[in-house]
């Protein structure tokens, strides 16, 4: 080879070494900070009550902005919560992101400040005055990154909460009437478990198993109990009543039957899916499920809140934040005004969302309003007890693994509950 | 290569060095290399001591890490989580090593010797690709598949007991934590028995019919021609194969992320799955981060023993031929 020739295959060589290099450091485009674009992320699906109000609301926004065009990606879920840290320290952070709420994610990035501090438009634009206590909880988050209080680092735009649904023909069938309290509800279980009827769906490999059992100890505490174990305003004891309570109960019922030892492998859809099917007579889970047993269900059905209890699961939906990099802030500050606006907050609602906005008397669907009803009596009342899995990161699963060893039972509840603090204790800060 | 050597007034023989070797004479080849060298720098070697680095930190994935020296180290020591997942690698092993290559190698074996005379090798060749399948097959759809078979209700294991009269065998099969790990070794069983077969089947072709047929001359039957031919001719792809699928073992997680998230109770959880959710999910990163380096370790240790075993034995087995 000719020592020219030579020096191009070199030349050649490493330039595409070079190319190489640069791309797998990634050659991130520097985002836009024309003012004529909006960079949003979310990760509803297009068919769900968010993601149509989202969409109405992205039109509404480019009609109000004209000459502005939103450019939306769809993400998912997994995706953003993995990798929202480092896209958020890069350059390619969107003008706005819909992400998760709670001390582990929204507050994890509230303190290391990647997002942008949003009280000022709170006040100025009046979200402050229509999200009511409970929601706004996982707007603010303190300079530790609990939240609380503090300064807002996100907006919800709607709302969820836990109820029961049940099957009303299977109900008739067996001659039971809607139980409004909890001696009712067993008593209803054990009508169910002496037909050969396993009553309460459940999914042990994910987070309805850990809901029953947060729902259970709920039923036995108060706002103060609350805001020990999620806001850590003094010592969670997990051998305390309300959790002694729910891990003896949770146990007692997969013994009695009211929960398969069978659902220990279970995912969430699974349970859905018996429920939806007519196999489970009862499912005990969130909102997000109304708009899919409203377009899935063959038969009628309905919902009450937990009897016997002042306290359920639930909080402000997802928030929407700004990231601190974020090229269009003013944009993005409209385009959650817009989500806010009354009109937004209705189609919401109509498609079986639970608004945190909206005027009552233009929900129309009856189901709606119903849910929407529960919601303003929960609101009301103070009484969104956020989730189980929320004060500790990874704490999601453990709950889902120890839960487990509690419904195959080689767990006992005592033990349940003292793996429980040791991971508790392990992640909470320190006080 | 030993060549003789004089030293100390001793006479000596040693391996000859890569660098006793002649000069190739087109060493300006080597220029090809750099892109390949550069890629491996920037996609293994660097994100390999970024991770080690960032394990010796206390750190949560975004503002400055904490430097923490060993601190991560000495909790994975007592961390009996770990260590638990470490067995249930060893259980890994055994599903996607061992029992593969056994079955592997007997089905290749019958399929060559048997399947290929009998019905021809056309039918030899469509059984190999049908064993060969679930290796195609995206992990997570395999194990999604398989989730619904082993599904504790009308999973169609279960149904297809109940229908053969042998309802009393029906089990929770990815929900009870003493059959969980068994459940999951034996789709890994399924997944991975393609890849031995055909690379044995490969290692087949080259060996001398005639010894065979000297065998069979000689009145040996088919198990003595599989243990005294058969398996010492393919020995070295035997050691290909034990090597790889030891280390897919090792670093398994699509199929456990999938069936079982580790679950039920941890009964399943793999070093892999254990990092990922630490890293993940707890964003406790240097700590995620010292258990993939420990991970790693492992693996390159292991490797590095095996190819060395493998070098040997066929060193051995060449100075045996000459």
């Amino acid at each position: 080879m000719s020592t020219t020739r030579r020096r191009a295959v070199a030349t050649a060589a490493v330039a595409l070494a070079g190319s190489l290099l640069l791309a797998s450091c990634g050659g991130s485009d520097s985002g836009s900070s024309d003012g004529k674009t909006l960079k949003l992320w979310h990760y509803e699906g297009p068919d769900s009550a968010m993601g149509v109000a989202w969409n109405e609301a992205i039109k509404e926004f480019e009609a109000k902005h004209p000459g502005v065009k939103v450019k939306f990606e769809e993400k998912g879920f997994e995706q953003i919560q993995k990798t929202a840290p480092m896209v958020l320290n890069s350059n390619d952070a969107p003008d706005i992101m819909e992400y998760n709420k709670g001390n582990a994610t929204a507050g994890l990035l509230s303190k290391q400040g990647l997002l942008t501090d949003l009280t000022a438009e709170a006040t100025q634009r009046g979200w402050d005055k229509k999200l009511s206590a409970g929601v706004r909880t996982t707007s603010q988050y303190d300079t530790g990154g609990v939240m609380g209080s503090g300064k807002w680092y996100g907006v919800p735009n709607y709302a969820e909460y836990t109820m029961v649904f049940y099957n009303k023909d299977l109900f008739k069938q067996y001659g039971i009437a809607e139980p409004t309290t909890l001696d009712q509800l067993t008593a209803a279980m054990d009508t169910f478990v002496s037909k050969g009827i396993t009553p309460l769906a459940n999914a042990g490999a994910e987070y309805m198993a850990q809901q029953y059992l947060y729902q259970l100890a709920l039923s036995k505490a108060d706002r103060s109990w609350v805001d020990k174990y999620e806001l850590y305003k003094g010592k969670t004891d997990f051998h305390d009543a309300a959790w002694t309570y729910a891990a003896t109960t949770f146990a007692d019922w997969v013994k009695k039957g009211y929960i398969s030892k069978k659902s220990t492998s279970l995912k969430a859809e699974d349970a859905g899916v018996s429920f939806i099917q007519g196999k489970s007579p009862i499912l005990f889970s969130g909102s997000w499920w109304y708009g899919r047993f409203q377009t899935e269900n063959k038969f009628d059905w309905g919902t009450f809140l937990w009897p016997g209890s002042n306290l359920t699961l639930g909080s402000g939906g997802n928030l929407w934040v700004v990231p601190k990099g974020a090229k269009n802030k003013d944009l993005a500050y409209d385009f959650i005004d817009i989500t806010m606006s009354q009109k937004i907050q209705n189609l919401l609602g109509n498609k079986g969302g639970v608004p945190v906005g909206a005027d009552t008397a233009a929900i129309t669907d009856p189901k709606a309003k119903t849910l929407i009803a529960d919601f303003n009596t929960l609101s009301g009342k103070d009484g969104l007890a956020f989730y189980p899995d929320w004060p500790v990161a990874g704490f999601y699963d453990v709950l889902v693994s120890e839960t487990q060893k509690l419904i195959t039972g080689s767990e006992k509840p005592d033990a349940y509950l003292s793996a429980l603090q040791t991971a508790y204790d392990k992640g909470a800060p320190k006080t | 290569m030993t060549v003789t050597v004089e030293r100390d007034g001793r006479v000596v023989r040693r391996q000859r060095s890569r660098t006793d070797r002649p000069r190739r004479p087109h060493s300006s080849y080597a220029l090809f290399l750099l892109p390949g060298v550069l890629a491996f720098l920037a996609v293994i070697v660097v994100p390999f001591l970024m991770n080690t680095g960032v394990s010796f930190t206390d750190w949560q994935g975004v503002g400055s890490p904490k430097w923490s020296g060993l601190a991560n180290y000495r909790e994975l020591m007592d961390d009996s989580e770990f260590w638990a997942s470490f067995r249930h690698s060893l259980f890994m092993v055994v599903a996607m090593a061992a029992v593969p290559t056994v079955l592997g190698l007997v089905l290749a074996a019958a399929l060559f010797d048997f399947v290929g005379k009998h019905f021809g090798t056309k039918v030899a060749a469509v059984l190999r690709a049908c064993f060969y399948l679930p290796q195609v097959l995206p992990i997570a759809v395999a194990g999604i598949v398989w989730s619904w078979i082993l599904a504790p209700d009308n999973g169609s294991l279960n149904a297809l007991l109940k229908a053969v009269g042998l309802g009393s065998l029906q089990r929770d099969w990815l929900g009870d934590p003493d059959l969980a790990l068994y459940s999951v070794m034996g789709v890994m069983v399924w997944v991975q028995i393609g890849f031995p077969l055909v690379v044995f089947m490969a290692g087949l072709q080259r060996v001398d019919p005639q010894l065979y047929e000297a065998a069979e001359l000689d009145g040996a039957g088919w198990w003595r021609r599989f243990g005294h031919i058969t398996l010492p001719q393919i020995r070295p792809e035997i050691y290909v194969v034990l090597l790889w699928c030891t280390i897919a073992a090792l670093k398994v997680f699509g199929a456990v992320y999938v069936l079982t998230k580790g679950g039920p109770g941890g009964a399943t959880d793999v070093p892999s799955y254990f990092s990922f959710t630490t890293f993940f999910e707890k964003t406790q990163v240097g700590y995620g981060a010292a258990i993939s380096t420990v991970l790693t370790v492992i693996i390159l240790v292991l490797a590095l023993i095996g190819l060395k075993l493998q070098t040997r034995a066929e060193d051995a087995e060449e100075g045996l031929r000459a």
